[in-house]
């Protein structure tokens, strides 16, 4: 190219985008390659920037990994996002107590009440709201109901840990995996953990081991918690090699019918046939939810759940139209048409009723009359005493290293902290 | 027609030669004029520049970070002395990894430098299908480490993959070699060396390509044999260059990382880590820069120990 | 006929029949090395579950539109523009540069030089991921945030170690006659670097230069760090299209990786016909 014609197409690019630059644009930087989701985002920020002129709400994406490694450099350069997609927890605490979080509780006060209370905790830290919102999720067992009709397997029977792993026992006993997990990644197998953690030890059990009370997460609580596991995984419930068998794999397993039960987010829903070795995965008819069992003598409630909070966390140097577009973001209506075309679970209030899908229906449910909401323990805890819990619960579960191990190098991480 | 003051064929150091009045040193090198010193002055300086501010100092700074407690946001605060090195050392993914370095050494030396060097002795002349041959053999290298991974994991995965052959023809219970705490580490080791000996051969093919044909006619006419004309003139020519590949070897087994995250992640149960991939996994990922740059100070001081004696003790002359 | 010629007709039969061996044996290594090769393209024509059930058996159906889907988009085209541009922006500099410091430590004695040599070699040691914070911060600093030379000149400065090192080798194996001749018949130091060191050093230059290359091409975290827009963004980030937060389409993963290792393929067959004709032009030196 020469350098006339260099200087041409920058002229013309700078014209093109002169009136651009007038406006004030907005980034939001996520993580969903959903479609559902993403097209949902892109017509709320369609709709937003007509209604407004002037303004250019853009939404970015980047990969999972490549954004949790690029966010600390990327906070700390002027081509900080505005908005950005957060899981909460020990993450978002790190990039408040570095300075880069704008305090929004004044102007979300009039949104907050129309959202579920436990969400909009979540994304509180100090007392102060730093994020909104948006969608929240559950762990459950997703079961293959021909394979437990198969086994004369009653999901209904299964509410106690003893009752669940009788299940287990009988399924085996008919020639069928009872449960397949996708070890290799580590974080599926946590959700065991972080569940019977909740059952045995309540909604406080978590809040007191970060506090260092009773032993802190040498606690027996967690030390139980950690047998159970390993009572379970004695069984050997898990399809073959399930210690090398990644997520997307695992997902594929559930989806060709070869396991009868999943521990898993809603995301499963969307996995499983694409995942699948036929393409077609599991018809919807035939996928039935299982809350986690209860354990008999735990302070845990049969309707506390484990699972996601995310939202959208304000950066400190985002423009008062970025806050506008948050409150625009979290209006009832886009609420439902998330439920509607099941894009994600909402946390607008009442939007549960908008679900069509029977399986979405019953884990906004389950979400609505939640007694106790808790974030997964490996966002909840942050990386360092996430990725430990991840490891240790693989551990405890193929016994290599005992439950007590398992406790006290938890201990050790938050120790290092 | 060979030129005076002409290589021996002899082996030992083909410099030999007759010194003259204001010759050079005995490496060869010159007392400066002018024009030498005119040289330095363009020469050096931007290499120089481009390296001190975006090796050097980058890496005093991440060693500076060593001392701190830190999760990458904002700027270091909580000094803690040497406490990251104290819990790196105590920690037995890491104490494992050290020792998993030194098996890539090992199998590096003994197998893959061998290997390369026997490929590129065969390939490196006009022989039929060289061309192709240096290609293929070079395209692991090519290959994305994302890629190399996952298609070596698939590739040794105990349901579908090569041992199912093995077991299913022997009537065994599948195995499932990445997940086996006692031999996840040697499915690295294949992959390293499948990966790396193009890279080496290339280095050597360079070297094999720099030796005077000449010579080697010479000694052809005399009636050496190909093994002799190999031991005693190809391999000591080559030895500037073989000593070149294994420091290469020895550094890249130290520093070796990339594939570790796609095939093994470091598991099962942190046995295939190695000092870098457990830097990656326990202090990047876990948001605790300051001991990921312990890590990183400490795979330093090993390589520069190990660089240091290596080019006293070997690499004198070159 | 002569002692010799029936002595040299021998050996022209013994070389045939271990020519073979070697070809027979080559043959082998490459199929082996070949197969997990073929098995990254092949596996590009499944679909996502079909690959994962079946990573090593033939496609049961060939999805030709895993790879015309990446063709026909412009993003490949865009990334792969721009990995180009990296490379041979990381690779030209890198030698020169490389090429003129090894030079110097090759031929020249100076008062520190072995401990500048020395200093350059720290670049060895050190692995790039460590540093990354404090190379943002830096390229942050001098304004090269999103360009292409905060990536390029992180790069050169990383490869320039190894570079050096085999480059000093390479120049210090050259006669000292050449030099001394050229010294006498008054050519300067530019001069003799320029017109015999450089022609000279074919293999190892092309060598070089492809190291530098398939590093450049296959780098990831610098310009993860380094770039925002995404119109510069090179192939490795490019991928990122196909992964998600819980699922990856490894099938397309795989066939655009494929259809990636194309140009690297390319440059080295260009550097290898070079280095053929660098054999041919040292017969006829002297």
């Amino acid at each position: 190219m020469t350098i006339r014609a260099f200087v041409l197409s920058a002229a013309c690019l700078a014209a093109l985008i002169a009136p651009a630059l007038a406006d004030t644009t907005v980034t939001v930087l996520h993580v969903s390659e959903n479609p559902a989701q993403t097209a949902l985002w892109d017509k709320i920020a369609a709709d937003y920037n007509a209604a407004h002129k002037g303004v250019n709400v853009q939404m970015k994406y980047l990969e999972n990994e490549a954004f949790k490694a690029k966010l600390p450099t990327m906070l700390q350069s002027d081509s900080r996002p505005d908005l950005f997609y957060s899981w909460a927890g020990g993450v978002m605490q790190a990039q408040d107590k570095a300075g880069f979080l704008k305090d929004i509780s004044a102007d979300m006060a009039s949104v907050d009440p129309t959202l579920s209370p436990t969400a909009v905790e979540a994304f509180k830290v100090g007392g102060k709201q730093v994020g909104a919102p948006f969608e929240v999720g559950e762990v459950a067992f997703y079961y293959n109901k021909k394979l437990f009709e198969k086994a004369s397997v009653k999901a209904e029977d299964v509410k106690s840990w003893d009752d669940f792993l009788g299940a287990v026992k009988t399924l085996k006993a008919a020639g069928i995996t009872p449960l397949v997990v996708g070890a290799g990644d580590k974080w599926p197998m946590h959700f065991y953990y972080s569940y019977l953690v909740m059952r045995l030890g309540g909604e406080h059990a978590l809040a007191d081991a970060k506090a260092g009370k009773d032993g802190g997460f040498k606690s027996p609580v967690f030390v139980e918690a950690g047998k159970k596991l390993r009572e379970l995984a004695a069984l050997e419930p898990f399809q073959p090699g399930y210690l090398q068998t990644k997520h997307g794999e695992s997902a594929g397993v559930f989806g060709d019918g070869k396991a009868a039960m999943d521990l898993m987010g809603q995301w499963l829903l969307g996995m499983q046939a694409p995942n699948s070795a036929s393409g077609k995965g599991l018809a919807e008819e035939d996928i039935g939810i299982l809350s986690f069992p209860v354990v008999p003598g735990g302070k845990g409630k049969a309707t506390d759940t484990l699972g996601g909070i995310n939202g959208w966390l304000v950066s400190k140097s985002a423009p008062p139209e970025a806050v506008d577009f948050l409150k625009f973001f979290s209006q009832e209506k886009y609420a439902k048409e998330a439920a509607d075309k099941a894009a994600y679970i909402p946390v607008v209030k009442g939007a549960e009723a908008s679900f069509t899908n029977p399986l979405f229906k019953r884990l906004a449910g389950d979400l609505a009359a939640t007694t106790y909401h808790q974030n997964y323990f490996d966002q909840d805890l942050g990386p360092s005493l996430g990725r430990v819990i991840n490891d240790v619960s693989v551990a405890v579960a193929a016994g290599e290293m005992t439950p007590e191990a398992a406790a006290a190098a938890i201990q050790e991480a938050a120790d290092q902290q | 027609m060979t030129e005076p003051g002409a290589v021996s064929a002899v082996a030992g150091d083909h410099r030999v030669r007759s010194p003259a009045a204001g010759a050079p040193a005995a490496d060869g090198r010159r007392r400066m004029t002018l024009n030498g010193w005119a040289t330095v002055a363009v020469f050096l300086p931007p290499a120089l520049l481009v390296f001190t501010v975006f090796v050097f100092l980058p890496v005093v700074e991440a060693g500076w970070y060593g001392f701190f407690n830190w999760d990458g946001y904002g700027r270091p605060e909580k000094v803690i002395g040497l406490k990251n090195y104290e819990w790196l050392f105590s920690n037995p993914a890491f104490q494992r990894a050290l020792v998993n370095n030194g098996l890539i050494i090992a199998v590096s030396l003994l197998v893959q430098l061998p290997l390369a060097l026997g490929v590129a002795v065969l390939i490196a002349g006009r022989m039929r299908g060289a061309v192709v041959f240096r290609l293929i053999f070079f395209l692991p290298y090519v290959l994305a480490d994302v890629a190399a991974g996952l298609i070596w994991r698939f590739m040794l995965d105990g349901s579908y993959g090569i041992p199912s052959l093995f077991t299913d023809m022997l009537g065994l219970q599948p195995f499932y070699l990445l997940a086996s705490k006692d031999w996840a580490f040697s499915a690295v080791l294949i992959v390293t060396v499948w990966k790396y000996f193009g890279f080496h051969m290339m280095l050597y093919i360079a070297g094999l390509q720099g030796i005077d044909k000449e010579v080697l006619e010479a000694a052809k006419m005399d009636g050496a044999s190909p093994w002799q004309r190999f031991r005693h003139i190809t391999l000591p020519l080559l030895g500037p260059m073989i000593r070149l590949s294994i420091f290469f070897s020895v550094i890249g087994a130290l520093k070796f990382f990339d594939m570790i995250v796609p095939l093994t992640g470091g598991g099962p149960f942190n046995t295939t880590h190695t000092m870098v991939s457990f830097l990656y996994y326990f202090g990047l990922t876990r948001m605790r820069i300051g001991f990921g740059s312990a890590v990183g100070v400490v795979l330093f001081v090993i390589c520069v120990t190990f660089a240091f004696g290596y080019q006293r003790l070997v690499m004198r002359d070159d | 006929m002569t002692e010799t010629s029936v002595r040299g007709r021998a050996s022209r039969e013994r070389n045939g029949l271990g020519a073979l061996i070697a070809f027979a044996a080559l043959t082998v290594l490459a199929t082996a090395v070949l197969v997990p090769l073929a098995f990254t393209a092949l596996n590009g024509f499944k679909e996502l579950g079909e690959l994962q059930a079946h990573p090593f058996a033939l496609p049961r159906s060939w999805v030709w539109r895993n790879y015309w889907d990446i063709l026909a988009g412009a993003r490949y085209w865009t990334v792969l523009g721009n990995s180009l541009l990296l490379a041979v922006l990381t690779v030209s500099l890198t030698v020169a540069l490389s090429a003129m410091a090894a030079f110097t430590f090759a031929h020249l004695r100076f008062f520190g030089d072995r401990f500048l040599f020395s200093y350059i070699m720290l670049g060895l040691l050190f692995p790039l991921a460590t540093a990354i914070i404090p190379i943002f911060i830096r390229v942050r600093d001098l304004g090269l945030l999103d360009s292409y030379w905060g990536v390029v000149l992180p790069q050169v400065a990383f490869s320039m170690a190894m570079s050096v090192l085999l480059l000093r080798t390479a120049f210090r194996q050259l006669p000292y006659e050449l030099l001394d001749a050229a010294m006498m018949d008054g050519c300067g130091y530019f001069r003799y670097f320029l017109f015999i060191t450089l022609p000279l050093s074919g293999p190892v230059l092309s060598t070089v230069a492809v190291i530098a290359f398939v590093d450049s091409w296959n780098g990831y975290l610098l310009p993860l760090i380094i770039f925002n827009s995404e119109s510069r963004y090179p192939w490795t980030l490019g991928l990122m299209a196909y992964q998600g937060q819980y699922s990856t389409s490894w099938q397309l993963v795989l066939a655009f990786i494929t259809l990636t290792i194309l140009p690297a393929v390319l440059m080295f067959l260009m550097a290898q016909r070079y280095i053929v004709a660098g054999l041919t032009a040292g017969a006829v030196r002297g």
